[in-house]
């Protein structure tokens, strides 16, 4: 299902602060109806306080908050029947069981999917006796999106739904969420890896210091931001940057996890102009390689520092 | 009313699903029926001891002074009334009986063809019934061989039973009222435990985000541990009845209503602390710290009468020591520290104070 039609959010200017730390400063942006949305920023960035404030767990200093087209301020309990919840690494009633804690939190809206239908959808059939503290980190991950979905939501708040997973724990949950979006649900995400906005969200807005940086589709924010290609090597010794910077098509070099990146418009000539100097040098570079630029360059980019710093 | 329900239900199956934290709120408190019940129950002297008032002063009275002291249970204590009274009174002795003026004219009266009859007064302690029971035994046998003597089984002996408070009344009828206040108090004031647990977990906050109104989250957590309360009592009650023999005399549902009250009281109490801690850490700790020095200085263990001046200062500004009055009042007619009207005050005015507290300051995150 494409997104359209009526936004399910609607968010202007919002404002949340604590004393004198502007959680979120000055935030707008809508999401479509059938969208997947997401915010992708470091920790402390604003994400979880203007994803909370959609939920109506924190009222809004200022600014307009609309969810469903109502208003946050004046409807919440209305608001929380029809979204589903998944908030950032909460356990839950560490001695009830998966079925149980689906029945009970069924109980608390006035309708709500069977629970045998839940546990399918998440995959937990033979999980389902056993007590919540008892599932592993991915399981009650699951367990969590089930709860969100109990009542059967038109849009679904993710807050960080596959931090301190193992990438296979990871996958089967993007394969859950990418299913919420093919049954029509509207999902608004926040996340701080890149490779799962990039793998999930139709849009994403990259926020930092409670203020929305970027906005737009993966490959926008990426082409907006950089013309240029990475090449990236290994060398033993370095090869000196000042060289590097003056070849043909670089704009700019940086060092990456001991690997040189040297960002090129020109990668054919860059790389030429690399081999040359390293042979003047005799030095072999090593692992070459040559990739587009991801969010995480444009993060650093806007940022000046790293999503996981 | 669903959901609540519900939420009660998972509550419940969190508590029994939790070893320790039913030990503390269940078995800890019986632990201590039976170990201060051993303890202080231990029946040591055979003979009972009995004030014996004498207010006939005749050959007749005199002779059924004699057949009182044969009964080898019985040890005789002489003195007046007043004197055999306040006795009982101090616990040095267990009952008293009084044998009237007329005893002799009624003998004579009797003999003589004429109906007459005369009431043995026998003074027992209804807390402790056992006792009191003993001696009733033995003074009716007394005064029925005393009849057949007499005058061929015409009833010229009654025994007329009254009741008398004593001061000290026995230590495992003292006891088992004072653990119930200890339980309740301990389950009050452990509930700040699971409620901050929850919080710290974000169970608080997760449940905020679905339409469940926040009362009903609360009162699932009082209905679960007023429940816990009556099962304390029953069970606390059940065993000192039971193994040690302590009779609940008093009004079951004034007892009733007190046990609600005091859970209600010491609930406000947990929740209170519940708003001000922060982590599961710091709440066992402070709840430690409060729970203690309360369980120690409340005259739970023993009289309140045993404890130094300064610290029967602090223990009157203890909520325990008045609702561990008010249960010994109310159940086994314990002497009083305060009047129950000003126990049941005490107890109301820290529920409100609590109560109004942890309503202002109370942090769902």
């Amino acid at each position: 299902m494409t997104p359209s039609g009526e936004p399910v959010i609607r968010v202007t200017d919002l404002k949340k602060y604590y004393g004198d730390v502007k959680a979120v400063d000055g935030v707008t942006f809508e999401v479509a109806r059938g969208e997947v949305f997401g915010m992708l920023g470091p920790n402390g960035a604003g994400k979880t306080t203007t994803i909370e404030v959609l939920e109506g767990l924190r009222p809004p200093d200022s600014g307009n908050v609309e969810v469903l087209g109502l208003d946050v301020r004046r409807h919440p309990q209305s608001i929380k029947q029809r979204i589903g919840v998944q908030l950032q690494s909460v356990s839950l009633y560490p001695r009830l069981t998966v079925t149980e804690l689906l029945d009970l939190f069924g109980s608390f809206f006035s309708h709500h999917v069977p629970t045998k239908q839940l546990i399918d959808a998440v995959d937990l059939g033979e999980r389902a006796k056993a007590w919540s503290i008892n599932l592993s980190g991915g399981q009650q991950q699951r367990l969590s999106i089930a709860l969100a979905l109990v009542n059967d939501p038109e849009l679904i708040f993710l807050d960080e739904p596959t931090t301190g997973l193992d990438p296979q724990a990871r996958r089967s949950l993007w394969d859950l969420i990418k299913g919420l979006q093919e049954r029509g649900k509207s999902v608004m995400l926040t996340t701080h890896y890149m490779e799962e906005a990039a793998e999930l969200c139709n849009r994403v807005a990259i926020m930092d210091h409670g203020r929305i940086l970027q906005m737009g589709t993966v490959s926008e924010l990426i082409g907006r931001r950089f013309k240029e290609r990475a090449v990236f090597f290994d060398s033993n010794p370095k090869l000196p940057l000042d060289r590097l910077t003056k070849l043909g098509g670089v704009t700019r070099t940086t060092e990456e996890d001991g690997q040189t990146v040297l960002y090129s418009t020109d990668v054919p000539g860059t790389i030429t102009g690399l081999l040359a100097t390293a042979d003047g040098l005799s030095v072999e570079p090593r692992n070459l390689g040559i990739r587009h630029a991801t969010l995480e360059d444009v993060f650093l980019d806007l940022t000046g520092r790293a999503l996981r710093d | 009313m669903r959901t609540l329900l519900g939420l009660t239900v998972a509550n419940v199956k969190s508590l029994v699903r939790d070893r320790a934290a039913l030990f503390w709120t269940i078995f800890f408190p019986i632990m201590f029926v039976f170990l201060f019940g051993w303890i202080f129950g231990g029946s040591g002297d055979t003979k009972i001891s009995v004030g014996f008032v004498d207010q006939d002063g005749t050959p007749a009275s005199a002779g059924l002074r004699q057949a009182f002291a044969g009964v080898s249970l019985l040890g005789l204590h002489d003195g007046s009334l007043d004197a055999e009274k306040a006795a009982m009174q101090h616990g040095d002795v267990s009952a008293v009986i009084v044998i009237p003026k007329g005893l002799q004219d009624a003998l004579v009266q009797t003999r003589s063809g004429n109906k007459a009859s005369i009431a043995i007064q026998l003074y027992g302690d209804p807390s402790r019934n056992q006792t009191t029971q003993v001696v009733q035994g033995a003074v009716t046998q007394v005064a029925n061989g005393f009849n057949l003597e007499a005058q061929g089984g015409s009833a010229i002996l009654t025994v007329s039973q009254l009741t008398l408070q004593s001061t000290n009344i026995s230590a495992v009828a003292y006891l088992v009222p004072s653990i119930l206040a200890m339980a309740l108090m301990q389950l009050g004031v452990f509930a700040a435990i699971p409620l901050v647990q929850q919080r710290e977990k974000g169970i608080l906050k997760r449940i905020g985000a679905t339409p469940l109104a926040r009362w009903k989250l609360v009162g699932s957590n009082v209905l679960l541990r007023l429940m816990v309360a009556i099962v304390d009592a029953v069970l606390i009650i059940g065993i000192g009845f039971v193994v040690f023999n302590v009779q609940i005399v008093g009004n079951l549902l004034a007892s009733a209503g007190v046990v609600l009250l005091g859970a209600a009281s010491f609930l406000a109490m947990g929740f209170m602390l519940a708003s001000f801690l922060k982590t599961e850490e710091q709440a066992t700790g402070v709840v430690q710290i409060v729970q203690l020095p309360m369980m120690f200085l409340s005259g739970i263990f023993f009289s309140f009468d045993f404890l130094p001046g300064f610290l029967q200062t602090v223990a009157r500004f203890l909520p325990l020591t008045y609702l561990g009055d008010a249960l010994r009042q109310v159940m086994v007619n314990g002497t009083q520290v305060a009047p129950l009207g000003e126990d049941l005050a005490i107890l109301t005015g820290w529920l409100v104070v609590c109560l109004a507290i942890a309503a202002r300051s109370f942090r769902w995150e």
